[in-house]
C-alpha cells in the first residue's frame, strides 16, 4: 500500500496526540506502560511509520522523519512528566503514611545528676587550678598529729573543745577540716606551695536541720615569699567573685585559729537583703564565711619550712554551707539523705 | 561570754559610744558579737511607792491597792503578791492602765524578777528608800553578748575590764584602774599557804575577813549579776562573782572556821582520794588533779569547783578568800575528765595572769567593806608564788610588719596602737620597736612578732588594705590523677542515667551482720554519736542499700551511684587503707526494665562497660547478700576490679536491684595504659555464622573462649548474635549463635583457608562434645 505523504503526516499526528491523551489519563504506571508500548514500542505505531519511510523519496523521507523524531521526544517527554507525577504522589503517599508523634519521649533512661557538692566543689577545683593551686587530697582518717599538733593545736589546747572529735580506736580520729591537709602538702611539696584540699570532714555533734556531723570544706593554702593580708583578700575576693558570680563585698575581722597569725573571719555583704538586715544574716548585713589568716609560723616550722623565709596565707571554706546559700536548701540533712527527690533537682 | 553596757562605762572614760555602734566596733577590732539585747526596761521609769491601803477583790486572791507613787502621784493597782500590805514600800512601774477583776489598774507594783534585779517572782519588791526615788543603782542595761570561742585565746577578754581596755584603745579613751591595791593590808599573814607544785599552781594568795555577815547582797549588785547571767546567792559568793566578771579572776571563799589546821596546801590529790564538792556530787581523785587541802584532806578542787564541807553558809563569820592561778592544761584536763565545767574553770584554762591575783583580793577588800558591814581584816595577804621574769621584749620591724599587711603603717600610729593597749613600747633602733607585752597577754596569747600583727592589723583595721594580686611563678601546679579520674567516672555513670549520692562514712554493727560483715573486721569509732554509727565502713554497699530502699518508697524505677572511700582495718603508715570505690544500683519495681531483673543487670554491665571497654564478667560464688544466682566477678585487662550482682531478695521487699562494685583504685591504674594506633587494615575479612548447641547453663563467654581458641590467629572478631531454647532443641538445650570473622593485615584469606579455620572450629567444637549447626 502506498500512502500518500499527507495522510501519512496526518497519521502520525493522529498517533502523536491519541498517545498524548492515553498517557494524560494514565491512571498507573501500567496504564502509562501500556501506551509507552503502543507509541513508542518496537510494534508501535511510530515504528510503523519508519518502516513506511523507505518509501518516500529521499526529501520526502527526510521530512516525515523529522515529524516522526518530533512526535517521539514529545511523547517521550510527556511520558516522563507523567512518571514524575507518579513518583511524586508514591513518595507523598510514603511521607504521610510516616506520621510520627514525636512528642512522644525518647526511650531509655534521662541523664542522672551530680550531687550538689561535686557541683560547687568541681567548680572550685577548675577555678583553683587555673590560677596555679594544686588539688590535694588527704585521708578522712587522720592521726592526731595531723589534725591537731601539726597545726599549733597541742593536747589541752581550748581550740580541741571547738572541735568535737570522733576518735577511732586506733587513736587515730576522723578529721575534724581539711587543714590537715595543708600539713601534708607542705610535707610533700615544700614552698612554694598553692594548693587547695576539698574533701570530707566529721564533727561529733547531733544532727538536726543546721548541723550535721558530716559536712564538707575546701581548705586553701598558699606558701610564697611575703604573702600578705592584701595577697589573701586579693584572693578571696576573687575566689567569691567567681562562686557567687558577681562582685561582692567583703570585710575582714579578727577572728581566733591556731594555725594562723593573724587570723580572720571574712564576713561577705548578705546577699539575700543587700546589707540592710534580714533573717539570712540575722539583721547584721554580714554572713560571716571564710576563716582564713596568715600561716602560724610555728605551723611552717613543724612542717620544716624556715618562717623567716616564707610565710603564705590559709583559708577553710566551708563548702555544705555554700551549697546551701547556693542552692537555697534549708536542711543540712538532704545532703547525706540520698532521697532522689532532692538530688534530682541538681 | 555577756558584757553589761554599763559596766563598760564606769571602766572607760566618757563612754558615749552607743550600744550598737559599740558592738559593731568591737566585732571588727576584737571579739565577735554574737547579739546584743536591752534588759531591765522597766527600770527606766520604776520608783519607790508606799502601799496605803489595801482591800480585797471578791472572788480573786488580788488585791486593789492604793500606793503613793511619789511623782506619778496616787495610783490605785491590782497587785496579787502574798506580800502587798499597808506601809510597805515597793517598786512602781507606770506601765498604763489595764482593767482586771473589774478594777482598773493604773500601773503596777513589781516584784524583782519582772524588773530584771533578781530571780524572785514570790512577791512584790520590798525597798527601804524614799517614796518618789528610782530604785539605787538598779538601770536598764543592754547586754552585748560575745562569742566565747572568739576569746579562746584572750585570758584577759573575761573580764569587763580586758573589754574595757580594748574599748578605750579602740576609742582613743582612758581606762579606768578599778582596783585600788593601796586596800591590801601588809604585815604577816592569818594563815599559811604552801604550794606543793608550783608548776601547776604558779601564785596563790589568800587573806582571811573575820566579823563576817552572810546576807543578800543590794539591790544593785543583784541586779548586775542577772545581767551578766549568773544568779544572786548571797553577799560573799555575789562579790566573788563581781570581781570575777571583772578582773576575770575566779576567786573562793572557804569557812575559815571550818578548816582544819593553820595551812592551806596546794598539791596533787593523792590516788583515789575522795572530794565532796559544791554541787553535792563526790568525785574520787588521782593525782593528775590538783586540790586545795587543809589538814585533813582536799577542801576544794583546784580551779574548779569547791569543797562542800568548807562551803560558807547562813552562820559563817570568819571567811578565808582566795584568789589564785593555776596551770592552763592541768585546769582543762581535770574538768574535762570529771565532766565538769565552771565560770572559774573556763577562764583558768585560758592562762590567767598571776599578776591578778592581788588586785582581785584588793577588789574584794573595797566590795566587801560595802556589802558585809562591820568586816574586818585579819592579818596580812598570804601570798606564795614561783617568781617568773617578764617575757623579753618582741622586736618589731616595721617595713616586715608593713610587708605582712600589704599597707604602710607609719611608725607613729603603730607607737599608738600598741601603747593604748598597754604594751611597752621602745625604739633602740630606727625602724624596729621593741615592744614588751603587759603581763595579761604574756601568759599565751602574744609572744612572737605576728601577734603583734594582728594587734595593729585590727586596729588599723582590715578595711584599710588595698586587694593587691601576687607575683607567683607561672608554674601549672601538679595534676591530682586520682581526683580527675574520679571526676571522669562520676561523668560516665550521670551520663547513663545515674544520679550521685553521698552517703555516712559509718555504719551499724547491724548493717555489717546483715551483708555478713565481720563487725570485728571494722575501724571502731570509741566516741559514736549513736549506736547505729559505731563503725567505719569498709564498704560502699550497706550506705546504696539504705538508699535503695528509701527511694523505693517513692518511685518505680530508679538508678544510683555513688563514690567514696571504704576504710579497711589495715594499717599502713598508722593509718587505715582507704581505698575509693564505685558503687551503682539500678532498681526496678516491674515493668519498664521487665519483672525477671534481667534488664537492669545487663544495663548496669553496660554502664561497667561505658567505663572499661572489653571489661568482662565471670560468675562466682555469690556473697551472702548476693543472689546466688546472678553474681559474678568484673575482670578488666586480666584483672579482678569489682563484682557485679542482683541484690539477694531477702534485702529487698519489692522489685530487683542490680548493682555494680568497683575498686576504683585498680581501675584508674588500669585505664592509664595509652592507646597505641593500629594501620586500618587493607585486605577484606571473611565472616561465617556459627550456632553451638549447649546446656541452658552454658555461659555464653566459654563458648566463645573455646572459638576463638580452635580458630587460631587470623581471628578478628567473635560476635554473639543470639540465642534460642525451645522446639526443636531438646529439653534443657539452647542454641546459641556467633559471628566469626576472619581477616589478615597482609593478604586477603582464601577461602580454602576460610573453609579450613571453619572447620577446624566445628571439629574442635564437637571434640568438646557440642553439637554444632552451621
Ligand atoms: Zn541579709
Amino acid at each position: 500500500m502506498m500512502l500518500s505523504t499527507s495522510m501519512l503526516d496526518r497519521s502520525i499526528q493522529e498517533l502523536e496526540s491519541r498517545s498524548l491523551a492515553r498517557i494524560a489519563s494514565a491512571k498507573t504506571r501500567e496504564d502509562l506502560e501500556a501506551a509507552r508500548v503502543e507509541a513508542l514500542g518496537r510494534k508501535g505505531g511510530l515504528n510503523q511509520f519508519s518502516k513506511e519511510m523507505g518509501k518516500l523519496p529521499p526529501e520526502e523521507r527526510k521530512r516525515i522523519g523529522a515529524l516522526l523524531n518530533a512526535a517521539k521526544q514529545n511523547l517521550e517527554a510527556a511520558i516522563e512528566a507523567r512518571e514524575r507525577t507518579f513518583a511524586e504522589a508514591a513518595l507523598n503517599v510514603r511521607l504521610d503514611a510516616e506520621w510520627l508523634d514525636l512528642t512522644l519521649p525518647a526511650p531509655g533512661p534521662r541523664r542522672g545528676h551530680l550531687h550538689p557538692i561535686t557541683r560547687i566543689q568541681r567548680e572550685l577545683e577548675e577555678l583553683f587550678s587555673s590560677l596555679g593551686f594544686a588539688v590535694l587530697d588527704g585521708p578522712e582518717v587522720e592521726t592526731e598529729y595531723h589534725n591537731f599538733d601539726a597545726l599549733n593545736i597541742p593536747p589541752d589546747h581550748p581550740a580541741r573543745d571547738m572541735q568535737d572529735t570522733f576518735w577511732l580506736e586506733s587513736g587515730n580520729l576522723l578529721r575534724t577540716h581539711t587543714s590537715p591537709v595543708q600539713v601534708r602538702g607542705m610535707e610533700r611539696f615544700g614552698p612554694p606551695l598553692r594548693m587547695i584540699a576539698p574533701g570530707r570532714v566529721f564533727r561529733n555533734e547531733s544532727v538536726d536541720a543546721s548541723h550535721e556531723h558530716t559536712f564538707y570544706q575546701l581548705e586553701g593554702m598558699m606558701i610564697d615569699r611575703d604573702v600578705s593580708v592584701a595577697h589573701l583578700i586579693y584572693f578571696m575576693k576573687t575566689l567569691l567573685a567567681a562562686i557567687f558570680k558577681r562582685d561582692v563585698t567583703v570585710r575582714l575581722r579578727p577572728g581566733y585559729f591556731p594555725f594562723v597569725e593573724p587570723g580572720f573571719e571574712l564576713d561577705i555583704q548578705c546577699l539575700i537583703c543587700g546589707g540592710s538586715g534580714c533573717p539570712v544574716c540575722k539583721q547584721s548585713g554580714w554572713v560571716e564565711l571564710l576563716p582564713c589568716g596568715l600561716v602560724h609560723p610555728n605551723v611552717l616550722r613543724m612542717s620544716n619550712i624556715d618562717p623567716e623565709q616564707w610565710n603564705g596565707f590559709a583559708f577553710g571554706l566551708g563548702l555544705t554551707r555554700l551549697a546551701m546559700m547556693r542552692y537555697g536548701i534549708d536542711d543540712i540533712r538532704q545532703l547525706q539523705g540520698g532521697d532522689l527527690r532532692f538530688l534530682e533537682q541538681f | 561570754m555577756k558584757f553589761s553596757y554599763n559596766w563598760l562605762r564606769e571602766l572607760v572614760d566618757g563612754l558615749d559610744t552607743a550600744p550598737a555602734a559599740l558592738e559593731k566596733l568591737i566585732t571588727m577590732k576584737t571579739a565577735e558579737c554574737e547579739g546584743i539585747e536591752a534588759t531591765g526596761a522597766l527600770l527606766e521609769t520604776a520608783c519607790a511607792a508606799r502601799v496605803e491601803s489595801v482591800e480585797p477583790i471578791a472572788d480573786s486572791h488580788n488585791v486593789k491597792a492604793v500606793v503613793d507613787a511619789g511623782r506619778y502621784g496616787r495610783k490605785t493597782v491590782v497587785c496579787g503578791a502574798p506580800n502587798c500590805r499597808p506601809d510597805v514600800i515597793s517598786a512602781y512601774v507606770p506601765v498604763g492602765k489595764k482593767v482586771i477583776h473589774d478594777v482598773e489598774s493604773d500601773g503596777m507594783l513589781a516584784s524583782g524578777a519582772e524588773l530584771g534585779i533578781n530571780r524572785d517572782h514570790s512577791g512584790i519588791l520590798e525597798l527601804e528608800s524614799q517614796v518618789g526615788a528610782p530604785i539605787a543603782g538598779c538601770l536598764p542595761d543592754h547586754v552585748i553578748e560575745i562569742d566565747n570561742k572568739s576569746i579562746t585565746h584572750r585570758p584577759d577578754l573575761w573580764g569587763h575590764e580586758g573589754m574595757a581596755r580594748e574599748v578605750a584603745a579602740i576609742l582613743g579613751r582612758k581606762l579606768k584602774n578599778p582596783v585600788r591595791t593601796d586596800l591590801l593590808p601588809s604585815g604577816a599573814a592569818s594563815i599559811a599557804v604552801e604550794i606543793k607544785d608550783l608548776d601547776l599552781c604558779p601564785r596563790y594568795s589568800a587573806l582571811v575577813f573575820e566579823n563576817v555577815s552572810i546576807q543578800p547582797s543590794p539591790l544593785w549588785l543583784q541586779r548586775r549579776m542577772i545581767t551578766i547571767g549568773l544568779n544572786p546567792i548571797n553577799n560573799i559568793v555575789d562579790m566573788t562573782n563581781y570581781v570575777m566578771a571583772e578582773l576575770a579572776q575566779p576567786m573562793h571563799a572557804f569557812d575559815a572556821d571550818l578548816l582544819k589546821g593553820g595551812t592551806i596546801f596546794v598539791r596533787r590529790a593523792h590516788p583515789g582520794e575522795h572530794f565532796r564538792a559544791l554541787n553535792f556530787e563526790e568525785y574520787t581523785l588521782d593525782p593528775s588533779n590538783l586540790v586545795i587541802a587543809d589538814a585533813s584532806g582536799a577542801i576544794a578542787l583546784a580551779g574548779v569547783i569547791g569543797g562542800l564541807d568548807t562551803a560558807i553558809g547562813g552562820t559563817t563569820t570568819r571567811v578565808v578568800l582566795e584568789s589564785a592561778n593555776f596551770q592552763a592544761s592541768s585546769i582543762r584536763k581535770t574538768s574535762a575528765v570529771i565532766k565538769l565545767r565552771t565560770d572559774a574553770s573556763m577562764r583558768f584554762e585560758k592562762a590567767q595572769d598571776p599578776a591578778n591575783t592581788t588586785r582581785a583580793i584588793a577588789r574584794a577588800i573595797e566590795l566587801l567593806q560595802e556589802l558585809s558591814p562591820g568586816i574586818r581584816i585579819s592579818g596580812g595577804v598570804a601570798d606564795r608564788k614561783r617568781d617568773v621574769p617578764p617575757p623579753p621584749p618582741i622586736a618589731l620591724p616595721l617595713a616586715w610588719l608593713d610587708r605582712k599587711l600589704g599597707r604602710k603603717v607609719p611608725a607613729a600610729e603603730v607607737r599608738e596602737i600598741l601603747d593604748r593597749l598597754e604594751f611597752g613600747v621602745a625604739e633602740p633602733a630606727p625602724g624596729v620597736l621593741s615592744v614588751s607585752v603587759p603581763s595579761w597577754r604574756a601568759t599565751k596569747d602574744i609572744s612572737i612578732k605576728d601577734d603583734l600583727v594582728e594587734e595593729v592589723g585590727r586596729m588599723v583595721g582590715y578595711d584599710s588594705v588595698t586587694p593587691q594580686p601576687p607575683l607567683v611563678a607561672a608554674a601549672p601546679p601538679p595534676r591530682n590523677l586520682a581526683r580527675a579520674f574520679q571526676h571522669e567516672v562520676r561523668a560516665v555513670f550521670v551520663d547513663q542515667g545515674f544520679t550521685e549520692v553521698y552517703d555516712y562514712s559509718f555504719i551499724s554493727e547491724g548493717a555489717a551482720r546483715r551483708f555478713g560483715f565481720d563487725p570485728a573486721n571494722h575501724v571502731r569509732v570509741t566516741n559514736p554519736i549513736a549506736s547505729d554509727q559505731e563503725l567505719m565502713r569498709a564498704s560502699l554497699l550497706p550506705g546504696i542499700w539504705h538508699n535503695i530502699l528509701e527511694n523505693a518508697k517513692h518511685k518505680d524505677a530508679f538508678r544510683l551511684f555513688e563514690i567514696g572511700l571504704e576504710i579497711h582495718k589495715r594499717y599502713d603508715d598508722g593509718l587505715p587503707d582507704e581505698v575509693p570505690h564505685l558503687v551503682a544500683a539500678i532498681y526496678d519495681r516491674q515493668g519498664r526494665e521487665r519483672l525477671d531483673g534481667a534488664v537492669g543487670l545487663f544495663e548496669i554491665k553496660r554502664a561497667a562497660e561505658c567505663l572499661m571497654p572489653h571489661a568482662r564478667v565471670c560468675p562466682a560464688a555469690a556473697a551472702p547478700y548476693e543472689h546466688p544466682a546472678r553474681a559474678a566477678d568484673v575482670m578488666w585487662r586480666g584483672e579482678r576490679v569489682g563484682r557485679m550482682f542482683e541484690l539477694h531478695p531477702s534485702l529487698i521487699e519489692s522489685g530487683r536491684a542490680a548493682l555494680l562494685d568497683l575498686d576504683l583504685r585498680r581501675v584508674e591504674v588500669l585505664s592509664g595504659s595509652e592507646v597505641k594506633y593500629a594501620p586500618i587494615r587493607r585486605f577484606p575479612s571473611s565472616a561465617f555464622d556459627l550456632s553451638v548447641i549447649a546446656g541452658l547453663r552454658e555461659h555464653a563467654s566459654k563458648l566463645e573462649d573455646s572459638i576463638a581458641q580452635f580458630a587460631g590467629p587470623l581471628v578478628e572478631s567473635i560476635e554473639f548474635l543470639r540465642q534460642y531454647s525451645g522446639a526443636p532443641l531438646a529439653e534443657g538445650q539452647k542454641s546459641v549463635s556467633f559471628r566469626v570473622t576472619l581477616g589478615s593485615a597482609d593478604r586477603t584469606l582464601s577461602s580454602e583457608e576460610v573453609s579450613l579455620i571453619r572447620a577446624r572450629i566445628i571439629d574442635g567444637m564437637r571434640g568438646m562434645g557440642y553439637e554444632l549447626r552451621v
